[in-house]
């Protein structure tokens, strides 16, 4: 049985999304620890926010990641890169940054950002980086029977992050998590 | 969906910020516009009623 580590690494547009769930404590039934850049704690203002991202840091299931100027120097050309490739959707520093280190630690990059899912199918040296957004998380969290499914309706946390969050997942994406869910988990 | 009496009543900054993430969906850039963090762009997001969609 392996015992690895599961890893994270959330940029912001992730967490400040995340943050707003109801059920946003079901990350750490899933990930042993994830780490969030300085760039993302100093995006977040809300009291809700730092509350929840102060708790989770004080119990080490958030840690603080410090960039290196190498991992940063990379990051910069990966975004320089993506604005050279026509119809691919540019990337931002800040996922940037995460897939860099996603890449170099074997973290999965956790992201809402469609050029940081795209780069990964674009760049070969990114193809192996793992990029999971909400939706991979709370499918996951299914798949790994660490929330409550109710097999009548299998989407309900699927709805509950879409009300919280005002993040509209497609109907491609909710067709098939409902698919795996009731394939693998309510047969 | 969105809620354009909202977008169209914010200062020039924020409305323009607005604007360019209902057109591209690019939260970092249109908080930059703004001159907001992200999660107060967000907030924004919200309040205008502009969904995040995949």
């Amino acid at each position: 049985m392996s015992t690895k580590r599961r890893i994270g690494i959330a940029d912001t547009c992730f967490l400040i999304d995340w943050a707003r769930y109801r059920d946003k404590d079901i990350l750490f039934k899933i990930f042993d620890l994830v780490f969030i850049s300085e760039t993302v704690l100093r995006e977040i203002k809300s009291d809700l926010t730092i509350s929840w991202v102060a708790s989770k840091l004080a119990e080490n299931k958030l840690a603080l990641y410090t960039e290196t100027d190498d991992e940063i120097e990379e990051a910069r050309r990966l975004v320089l890169l993506s604005r050279e490739i026509p119809h691919m959707i540019s990337i931002d520093l800040p996922e940037a940054l995460c897939l860099v280190v996603g890449r170099r630690k074997g973290f999965i990059v956790l992201t809402e950002n469609k050029g940081a899912i795209m780069a990964t199918e674009v760049f070969e040296e990114y193809k192996d980086v793992i990029v999971w957004r909400a939706l991979e998380v709370l499918l996951t969290a299914h798949l790994e029977r660490k929330i409550d499914i109710d097999c009548k309706n299998p989407l309900k946390h699927f709805r509950g992050y879409q009300e919280d969050t005002l993040h509209i997942f497609s109907n491609k994406d909710l067709d098939e998590v409902r698919k795996r869910i009731e394939k693998e988990i309510c047969r | 969906m969105a809620d354009w009496d909202f977008i169209n009543s914010q200062p020039p900054k924020i409305r323009e910020a607005l604007k360019y993430y209902v057109e591209t969906g690019d939260l970092y850039v249109a908080s930059k516009i703004s001159g907001l963090t992200i999660e107060e762009f967000n907030e924004l997001r919200i309040r205008a009623r502009i969904p995040n969609v995949d």
